[in-house]
């Protein structure tokens, strides 16, 4: 099976390329970087007057399966993958039952596999059933596939029990990806502490309870030497930290969301539920910070923290509602929205290499062997209508806005499954990550 | 156009606010025929148990000819399933007119009115708004000064919690008063610093400088919230007493939006003492309420 990709501006930050080219897809892998291919039996992807880029990957997301279907099911999330750009997943354990054992992780594969949409990359649990207390079998689960760990939703309170995780965890290449809330600083937050919250007469969570988890885990990385990511970092306070840690030698990353890059914390006058998130949409100050860190290098990922939930759920009172909203069909716009001066070939590794490259997962560039896997996109603006997510999930505080990209085609292991507004799963799908 | 609800005071503007406020004596100087709201439904709807409240609102209903309806349903029935907008389907299509709401989170009363197609009054939510009480202070104090203007007001104790405060806070800055909030940091966050409020720590060197002090319930739990230390501690610090009535200025009020905590945030001399306008406060919030139903409901003209 061939597919040639004509006409784009093809921009792999690995190789350093920002040229007119084509690019030949054979058997699942990069064939051929070159002007005016010509594969007669290929399948033609037109892509003029967009960009080409190596396939991108959503690092945090959350898939719902098992236990949840009513909010996600690896279908819908991989076919909302797709549709929004992404040609590969990372999905988090915070399932029910968690991902805590290679057989759930085995079962997600399958059934990722099944969708022939996405690639899935399972994160497996720090902790057994994500409780903070009890090892999860890291190299059973690293077997099954697991391509990080995490108690994401939630951190261990006990910093004995993740400095053990990652002394024993220690001799694999997995990162752990931390969720930084502190859960008694915390409390019963729905939003930022701060004015806002003050006059809304809402509990309001203090960036402190971000900065206090950021703070302990990189130090934690550090003493252990194992290698790190700050998931969804939401405070300049906690940018500072990183900065501080990599100095000092710590192998720490870390990613923002689109959220955190775009909204602040004034959005709650409504006392509803939809710009509920963990960590909460802060004040203009770390939101600028955030920005700014992507511009300077602090900042390594763009990921969305995909996080759907039923219409009824996010419905319910401010209290009782859950916490976050979808966000993989709107990132690449989104992203674009938040910072119109980033070069594209940054914009793609942080989509792309980058995160490819902390996984150790296929892709992140189109260099001749790699994946075949190539996300196109351009700038067309078009206005978000939550309705037509592929997700079940159908909140996002980006709702009714106009971003200013959009994919246009995903093309997942030399197959196109997303193009023309199309989903188009695979037939015959064989996995070439193995 | 008058407001459709009564969420916060500042669904009123200054001058409507006034206006309602100058309704309100009016019904206090003689009570008006008992037809301004003849056959209009009203629906007492207090999720969190009320008894001054919910009697003054009822009263208030009585005195305007509402046909009234009372229902306390417990905090958590809209927490088991029915939302917020199957409630207010209901209620309108039972044929409600106006819901008088009291819920114990923040921001009920607004989500109530997104979803009903009538009158909301917010009888207090969480700890965000309290507008009728809000008014009945503001109420007080114009009967005790006459005015507005250049008034400087304490609020004192837990702010953080008290929709009371905020309400006032919101009415006092809109008419252009003073406000002074004074009370530790736990209960008091820097965050309640605005234009035209001052934040304070200090009781003792606020007290000679307020022509009025509203003394705020603090309540036992905020101990083991870890919010305060003992009552000790704190009234040694926050508590009006016997010594610290002799600092407030002799024309000065106090106000209180009950129930009190005796010796906690005060004590029986200042429930003594004439500058207590307690009993002022609580008459005063019938004729609020009347001058509020009759307002949302009949569109009273305001003065310009």
């Amino acid at each position: 099976m061939r597919t040639l990709v004509k006409g784009g501006r093809v921009i792999d930050p690995v190789l350093g390329l920002d040229a007119q080219r084509d690019v030949l897809i054979e058997n699942g892998f990069i064939a051929q970087i070159g002007e005016h291919l010509d594969a007669p039996d290929a399948r033609i992807v037109d892509a003029a007057n967009a960009i080409v880029a190596p396939g991108f990957i959503d690092m945090h997301v959350h898939l719902r399966e098992p236990g949840q279907t009513h909010k996600e099911t690896i279908a819908t999330g991989t076919a909302a993958a797709v549709a929004g750009g992404f040609t590969a997943v990372a999905c988090m354990p915070n399932t029910e039952p968690a991902l805590d054992s290679a057989a759930l992780v085995a079962e997600v594969a399958r059934r990722a596999e099944a969708a022939g949409l996405a690639r899935v990359y399972p994160v497996g649990a720090i902790t057994r059933g994500r409780a903070g207390h009890e090892l999860a079998p890291y190299h059973l689960l690293a077997a099954a596939g697991c391509v990080a760990f995490s108690d994401d939703g939630a951190t261990p309170r006990d910093a004995r029990v993740l400095r053990n995780a990652a002394r024993y965890a220690g001799d694999l290449g997995q990162v752990f990806i931390s969720h930084c809330e502190d859960p008694d600083l915390k409390g019963d937050a729905v939003m930022n502490e701060g004015s806002a919250s003050a006059r809304l007469g809402l509990d309001g969570s203090p960036g402190l309870a971000e900065d206090v988890i950021v703070a302990r885990d990189l130090l934690i990385a550090g003493e252990t030497e194992k290698s790190w990511h700050i998931a969804h970092v939401s405070t300049a306070t906690s940018l500072d930290l990183i900065r501080w840690a990599r100095a000092r030698g710590v192998r720490v990353t870390c990613e923002v969301t689109p959220h955190h890059l775009v909204f602040l914390d004034d959005r709650f006058d409504d006392y509803r539920a939809d710009s509920k998130v963990n960590p909460p949409l802060r004040a203009a100050h770390d939101r600028d910070a955030l920005r700014a860190a992507v511009l300077d290098g602090t900042i390594d990922v763009f990921a969305t923290d995909h996080a759907p939930h039923g219409a009824d759920e996010k419905a319910q009172l401010l209290s009782i509602a859950p916490v976050g909203f979808s966000g993989l069909e709107i990132a690449v716009g989104a992203y674009a929205l938040a910072l119109r001066e980033l070069p594209l070939a940054t914009y793609i590794a942080l989509l792309s290499s980058n995160p490819a490259r902390i996984l150790g997962v296929p892709g992140g560039t189109l260099a001749v062997g790699s994946a075949g896997d190539v996300t196109v996109f351009g700038d067309r603006p078009w206005t978000v209508d939550a309705r037509l997510f592929r997700s079940k999930g159908k909140n996002t505080p980006f709702d009714g806005m106009t971003l200013p990209r959009r994919a246009l085609a995903t093309i997942v292991d030399g197959a196109v499954v997303y193009e023309h507004g199309q989903i188009l799963p695979r037939e015959n799908f064989v996995e070439t990550h193995a | 156009m008058p407001p459709r609800n009564l969420l916060d005071v500042d669904d009123l503007g200054p001058q409507e606010l006034v206006a309602v406020l100058d309704r309100a004596v009016a019904f206090r100087d003689a009570l008006p025929p008992r037809d301004l709201l003849a056959g209009v439904p009203v629906l007492n709807l207090f999720f969190e148990a009320s008894t001054r409240t919910a009697t003054s609102f009822t009263l208030a209903e009585q005195r305007v000819g509402a046909d009234v309806i009372s229902f306390a349903p417990g905090a958590s029935s809209l927490g088991k399933g029915e939302t917020i907008a199957d409630t207010a389907l209901t209620l309108r299509g039972i044929g409600v007119k106006v819901i008088v709401v009291r819920h114990t989170e923040s921001g009920f009363a607004r989500r109530l009115a997104d979803a009903f197609d009538g009158h909301v009054i917010n009888a207090g939510d969480g700890t965000h708004a309290h507008p009728t009480q809000a008014l009945l202070d503001l109420m007080t104090l114009r009967q005790e000064f006459g005015r507005f203007a250049n008034l400087r007001v304490a609020i004192v104790g837990d702010i953080l919690h008290s929709r009371v405060a905020r309400s006032n806070i919101v009415g006092m800055r809109m008419l252009g008063i003073d406000v002074v909030l004074v009370g530790p940091a736990t209960l008091l966050p820097h965050s309640f610093g605005a234009h035209g409020v001052r934040i304070e720590r200090d009781l003792d060197a606020v007290l000679p400088h307020v022509d009025a002090v509203m003394m705020l319930r603090i309540q036992r739990e905020r101990i083991a919230g870890g919010l305060l230390p003992t009552l000790d501690d704190y009234t040694q610090r926050y508590q009006l007493n016997r010594t610290r009535l002799r600092a407030l200025r002799s024309d000065a009020v106090i106000l209180h939006p009950g129930p009190y905590n005796r010796d906690v945030e005060l004590t029986d001399d200042v429930l003594a003492d004439p500058r207590s306008r307690y009993v002022a406060q609580v008459h005063n919030g019938v004729f609020v309420r009347m001058a509020v139903l009759d307002t949302l409901v009949n569109g009273v003209p305001v003065a310009a």
